[in-house]
């Protein structure tokens, strides 16, 4: 059994401008002790996919319409919602992109990291205290006795992802969501980091679900990856395989106008127009506007999802053709 | 892309001397955002100024157009001290230098069209009235890449990508000669990152523009840029062409920082040797003694705490400011230990 299997999922705002399908029908699973990447642009539905899994969509105005989150094969979506509480933060832990704001300012570390594992552990005040202690110590918070009594603001952006790590990672969770965790901070720290997500989860067997938007981090941390667009996976493979050879124009436009280091300097390839407004699609595939490849047929009918090896699928009207490119491209 | 291939020596446009920008705290607390830069910045030419958060390369751009005021030094623009101009001359010389900033949703003032904000340099700077100007702002979002039926809309309608069209329109009416680009592409979307980037290179060939692109993103950096300018705690660090830093950089500091790039190949990432540093950025309130880097570098011996290391050009047009580093042995790992040729 997966540790994790979305089924068809489907979450939906009422807004102003009508509908919108954040998430249309997304299938995907985890195993564990895997780390799962999800890209995709603002809008994509990277973040609402993941908000979905743990319950936490706010109704309205959204609501799950359809679909299932089996977790170690419970279906978390049809759970009350106090059994939903206790595997939130004990079994499914998060960290966003902003620890400011998932930090209480008015509260010392201490304390909020105690309140993790009095509330799901059952442990004393002392036990939790050491507990918090020994936490901040893993995450490489220098001086972590002394420090632990300080509150968030003492504290810098990257020593407050580490605590966020901490908090999440304090009882030991079979599932870590990180949500942009680098976003917000520099290079050298985002590295530090990275490096210690991929540590502790070495250590302690959990698994991971990335959600970024870029594809340098994907490349070093994840397994598998799904590519988002318009609320529907675009492309899902080993990490490897997607990088090598892409089977959906849209990933593969997404990888050659990201600039290569390594590379020379020159015209990048770039994707042309916006994406599409999710509450206004037309019928079709949502990319034809933007791809190079179209052809009269992606305006007019929705793309098949296509399994071009049994782990890597595609929806696209010319998946195989786009696959048997890259392939080929790879070789040559 | 270089176009630094011409045999005579390129023409400095912007000349930047010593300069610094200090904020005073209070209870004699003051932060030095600018610690003493010098620079030239080459017609033509894109400069990429690249450093982490709160290493004053944002302040250094301002201070460069005047937004914010130097404490002390020069900046020259075409060899003359925009400081000393007055009136008239400074209204006249400063069109020629603009900016365009990196939050697209906060530049724009939303209560005016597009046409309203893409024409209102015109204006300001008489350079073209009623029809003139309207055909004018038309051209400007036609050369950005938006349509002319936008000018009656207003910046709310538009996307991110969109609005910094907009902003580099707007920038572009009084057709400027020099722009500082502060962080244009850190707001927007990777696939709107690309366009953007895009653009900017295309304006810069057609009108002859000469960019500082500051940016935190130094995969961004690497390949819009000429010369790179790595900044860290108020001073300039390294300078080097924009493919000899990535591939050859000198000073440790930025050592760490290319390791630290991610690079989008899974292959690569599985077996790079990653430098990772210690530490956090330390407060430009009360920055380190000696080189300010000397805090988090895993090369530092005791007289770094001490010394405060100049830019030296260690190779041909290749600056770095390290003591432990000389033009004898210009990489580190070949220096032995305890020893700073850069000070013999």
């Amino acid at each position: 059994m997966s540790l994790l299997e979305v089924k068809n999922l489907r979450t939906y705002f009422n807004t102003d401008d009508g509908l919108v399908k954040a998430v249309d029908g997304i299938s995907f699973q985890l195993e564990r002790g895997e780390t799962l990447g999800i890209v995709g642009e603002s809008g994509s539905g990277k973040s609402v996919t993941n908000l979905s899994i743990i319950r936490l969509i706010p109704e309205p105005p959204g609501r799950i319409a359809g679909g299932e989150v089996l977790f170690n094969g419970e279906d978390i979506l049809s759970l009350p919602a106090e059994a939903v509480r206790k595997i939130r933060g004990r079994r499914i832990a998060m960290i966003f992109q902003d620890p400011m704001t998932s930090l209480n300012p008015f509260m010392k570390i201490s304390k909020q990291l105690m309140e993790m594992t009095e509330l799901h552990l059952g442990h004393t005040k002392a036990q939790a205290y050491e507990h918090a202690i020994r936490m901040l110590e893993t995450v490489g918070i220098p001086d972590a006795r002394a420090r632990a009594n300080s509150y968030p603001h003492e504290f810098s952006g990257g020593m407050r992802q580490r605590v966020m790590i901490a908090m999440a990672l304090s009882c030991e969770p079979e599932l870590l969501i990180a949500d942009e965790p680098t976003t917000a901070l520099d290079v050298t720290i985002q590295a530090q980091i990275l490096e210690l997500i991929k540590t502790l989860k070495q250590k302690t067997g959990t698994s991971v679900i990335l959600i970024t938007h870029d594809l340098g981090v994907v490349a070093g941390m994840t397994d598998h990856v799904i590519v988002m667009y318009a609320g529907k996976i675009f492309e899902q493979a080993r990490t490897k395989e997607l990088f090598a050879s892409p089977g959906n124009p849209y990933t593969k436009g997404l990888l050659r106008s990201v600039p290569d280091p390594t590379a020379e300097q020159g015209k990048l390839y770039q994707i042309p127009g916006l994406p599409p407004d999710v509450a206004h699609l037309k019928p079709g595939c949502p990319f034809a506007d933007r791809c190079e490849r179209a052809e009269e047929i992606c305006r007019r009918e929705f793309p098949p999802f296509v399994e071009l090896t049994p782990d890597h699928h595609s929806l696209c009207h010319f998946a195989n053709e786009v696959y048997v490119e890259s392939v080929n491209a790879k070789r040559a | 892309m270089s176009s630094q291939s011409t045999p005579n020596a390129p023409e400095t446009l912007v000349a930047i001397r010593d300069l610094k920008v200090h904020f005073n705290l209070g209870h004699d607390r003051m932060v030095k955002a600018v610690d003493g830069v010098t620079l030239d910045i080459l017609a033509g030419e894109t400069l990429g100024l690249v450093g982490e958060s709160g290493c004053g390369k944002s302040t250094l751009g301002r201070a460069v157009l005047r937004l914010t005021e130097p404490t002390s030094g020069q900046v020259l623009y075409r060899n003359q001290d925009l400081a000393r101009l007055s009136g008239k001359q400074l209204r006249e010389q400063r069109r020629h230098l603009q900016i365009i900033f990196q939050d697209p949703y906060a530049s724009l003032n939303p209560r005016m069209t597009v046409g309203q904000i893409v024409g209102e340099p015109l204006e300001t700077f008489r350079l073209a009235r009623g029809r003139e100007a309207e055909q004018r702002v038309q051209e400007l979002l036609e050369t950005v890449g938006l349509s002319k039926r936008f000018i009656k809309r207003y910046p709310h309608e538009f996307s991110g990508g969109q609005r910094q069209r907009i902003g580099i329109a707007r920038a572009l009416a009084v057709d400027p000669d020099f722009i500082v680009a502060d962080e244009p592409i850190s707001a927007l979307d990777v696939s709107i990152q690309a366009q953007i980037m895009n653009l900017l290179e295309k304006l810069r060939r057609e009108k002859n523009l000469t960019y500082l692109f500051i940016s935190h993103d130094l995969r961004a950096i690497r390949h819009v840029s000429d010369r790179v300018a790595v900044m860290y705690l108020g001073r300039l660090v390294e300078i080097a062409d924009a493919k000899t830093i990535y591939v050859e950089p000198l000073m440790p500091y930025t050592k760490a920082l290319i390791s630290a790039v991610p690079v989008p190949d899974p292959e690569v990432e599985a077996t790079r040797q990653r430098i990772v540093l210690e530490g956090d950025v330390p407060s430009p309130i009360n920055p380190p003694s000696g080189c300010p880097f000397h805090t988090r570098c895993p090369y530092a011996i005791d007289v770094c705490k001490e010394v405060v290391p100049q830019l030296v050009e260690i190779k041909p047009a290749h600056y770095a400011a390290c003591i432990r580093i000389s033009p004898a042995v210009p990489h580190i790992e070949d220096v032995p230990p305890g020893t700073a040729p850069g000070l013999d």
